[in-house]
């Protein structure tokens, strides 16, 4: 007991101490929120910059534009000139030009003719997707000017009502999938680093020379990295809140419990990298070859819906989807923790496994 | 030598790696009390011999016992009564120095009080200081006290002084003495002649794998039967010369195209040996004579020196 107590000490000091680790484990996962909250962060995704070209100058036409202002997501620039509007549109300072020709007053405040107003709207081809997105604002306030000019009034009319009754901001999306990042890279590659580095330097051999055992090294290994990567955890959580207004709303407990659980399953995949790498220099890309396809494939980034098709199957098993999903349920929807059971049981599945392969393939030298 | 009790025994040790036999079935006694050197070149099989005794390798065949346990079936036993330092130990560099005095202390029962280690072993003034800004004296005195925490009475050691400077060495084997006074088992391999003359009480001799040779410092030599040693080389061709039937030559020996005479009359040798060479019209290169040492023994018994340099 007293080695137990004695080895996580150590090692809490051993990490304390080595200040460029502490540092940039904790200043990568902080990086990287700011980086990406404040670009893609607050806005609710999209956001489309139209220029428009006012040649008629009327009522008529001021009402189009106000239409189009209405769209939370449309920044309107009032142009004068068409072909610099055309010009900044292919430099890509705008997504969309439109152009109110002269007589659009005139012709739709008189009676209704056979053929409609055409206004030209140009796009970049180049931008397809927000091109589309654009056009289909546009398209709906030319729909709504329409509809009003007839006094049409619609039969049916859709309600949209988002299922999770929340204000989700990318930002909210992307936080705990950082988290989860940080508890893969923190334990899976910080183990089977250190482990493969002290193998190699004979620090572990001069242990075996003594009547330490090596459940007693494992336990500790695991308490004292586990205790700071739990900091490390909150104090990412804390920049967040203060940064960002990310809050809690689960328990924070099942937010613990899955961190408890994501920190010990990569930790005990980390032990089996270490166990399997020849060197510490070999360690290293082990441990990346298993952590960037979950970077990309595990829903830290992007929603898992998003990837192909194909790809589902495996980013389904992954341990990181499941934590980042997980994490993600508990802070932004406040899920409980028996809501959560089918995540818990994948984790607790790797993490028994991963220990059981581990303490096959634990090598002291 | 009084009958002494026997600390370790070992008893045949086999160690294979593929088809490469490092050890080939060791068999020799440690007194209590005393310092005994495990002498031979790199390669001899001295470190795995020792790293079988401490647990390290699962010797193939044999075993031996120490301190009355068997090292294949009571290896816990033995890591309690037994301390170690090898072979270029790295420890936690961002450990200070006492602190990892008592992380090793707290993996045995039985431990000494760690300031009076310190002091013993001089680094009282370094107990504050991270390991990695230790000297390499001082880093290899750690690694003794380490070995010393749970007060064992057999201590191995592994080359404690390659790579120091003679200072450090001095130190170092006052430090070993001091050991042997409080009544310690001590074992050590080395490849330093000096070393395992001023500190052991006996030297096995190792070579490729095998014990050639097991006594005191001082009977190692004198079976030599020689006091002295002349060392030449030929220029040019070997000539075919009857080395042996020089005046006064008890035995002869070779590395690689250097020769050493053993002889007990110095001067006869000396002058028997130029004057034959003058008569075959032969070219003495590098002659020099010294008293016979270790060193000796070890080319006498093998042809090799024991540290290619």
């Amino acid at each position: 007991m007293r080695a137990y107590w004695q080895l996580t000490l150590s090692q809490i000091r051993i990490f304390l101490r080595n200040r460029q680790v502490l540092f940039w484990t904790l200043a990568f996962p902080i990086f990287l929120m700011v980086m990406l909250g404040s670009f893609l962060g607050n806005g609710n995704g999209i956001s489309i910059t139209i220029g428009v070209v006012d040649q008629d100058q009327s009522e008529q036409a001021k009402s189009f534009a106000d239409e189009l202002k209405k769209n939370e997501a449309i920044s309107l620039e009032k142009m004068s000139e068409e072909k610099e509007a055309l010009r900044q549109l292919k430099k890509g300072d705008l997504q969309l030009v439109v152009v109110i020709p002269q007589g659009y007053g005139t012709q739709i405040s008189a009676a209704p003719a056979e053929k409609p107003f055409q206004m030209p709207v140009y796009y970049n081809e180049t931008n397809f997707a927000v091109s589309q997105v654009g056009l289909q604002l546009v398209t709906n306030a030319v729909d709504s000017i329409s509809k009003e000019k007839v006094n049409y009034k619609p039969v049916v009319v859709t309600d949209a009502k988002g299922v999770e009754a929340l204000n989700l901001r990318y930002i909210d999306f992307l936080v705990p999938g950082i988290v989860a990042m940080m508890i893969m890279s923190n334990n899976m590659n910080g183990v089977a680093g250190q482990i493969a580095s002290w193998r190699e330097r004979g620090i572990l051999r001069r242990m075996q020379g003594t009547t330490l055992k090596a459940s007693t090294f494992i336990a500790a290994q695991i308490t004292a990295r586990f205790l700071l990567n739990g900091l490390q955890a909150l104090i990412v959580l804390g920049v967040a809140w203060a940064v960002f207004g990310i809050e809690v709303r689960g328990s924070w407990l099942t937010l613990i419990t899955f961190v408890a659980l994501g920190t010990l399953a990569f930790m005990a995949i980390g032990f089996i990298i270490a166990g399997i790498a020849k060197t510490p220099e070999s360690a290293g890309p082990i441990a990346g070859f298993l952590s960037f396809p979950m970077l990309f494939l595990g829903g830290v980034f992007f929603p898992i819906k998003n990837m192909p098709e194909f790809l589902q199957p495996i980013v389904q098993i992954l341990p990181i989807a499941h934590l980042s999903h997980a994490l993600r349920e508990t802070m932004n929807v406040g899920a409980s923790f028996a809501s959560l059971g089918m995540e818990a049981m994948i984790l607790g599945g790797w993490l028994i496994g991963a220990f059981i392969a581990a303490s096959y393939t634990f090598k002291w030298e | 030598m009084e009958a002494a009790t026997e600390i370790i025994q070992v008893q045949g040790l086999v160690k294979r790696y593929g088809d490469f036999t490092a050890v080939k079935g060791s068999r020799f006694q440690v007194h209590k009390g005393e310092i005994f050197g495990l002498l031979g070149p790199n390669g001899a099989g001295k470190t795995t011999t020792l790293e079988m005794l401490v647990g390290l390798r699962k010797p193939d065949e044999g075993t031996a016992a120490i301190d009355g346990y068997d090292i294949t079936r009571e290896m816990e036993k033995v890591k309690e009564v037994i301390g170690v330092q090898l072979q270029s130990t790295t420890l936690f560099e961002l450990l200070k120095v006492e602190e990892i005095l008592h992380l090793y202390a707290s993996f045995y029962k039985r431990n000494i009080p760690i300031p009076q280690l310190i002091d013993d072993m001089l680094l009282t003034e370094k107990k504050n200081s991270r390991i990695k800004g230790l000297s390499g004296g001082q880093k290899q005195r750690l690694a003794i006290a380490l070995a010393l925490v749970h007060d064992p009475s057999v201590i191995f050691l592994d080359e404690p002084t390659t790579g120091l400077d003679p200072q450090a060495r001095r130190t170092l084997w006052d430090i070993i003495l001091k050991l042997k006074e409080r009544g310690k088992t001590i074992v050590l391999t080395t490849h330093y002649m000096d070393e395992a003359h001023v500190l052991c009480d006996r030297i096995a001799i190792m070579d490729q794998g095998e014990l050639i040779a097991l006594d005191t410092p001082g009977e190692l030599v004198k079976n030599l039967q020689s006091d002295s040693a002349v060392e030449f080389r030929f220029e040019g061709e070997n000539p075919d010369m009857q080395l042996p039937e020089i005046e006064g030559v008890k035995q002869v020996g070779n590395q690689k195209d250097v020769h050493i005479l053993y002889t007990d009359n110095l001067q006869t040798t000396l002058t028997d040996l130029i004057q034959k060479a003058s008569e075959k019209q032969l070219k003495l290169a590098d002659l020099q004579t010294r008293t016979a040492t270790l060193e000796d023994v070890f080319i006498h018994m093998t042809g090799r020196r024991l540290r290619e340099e």
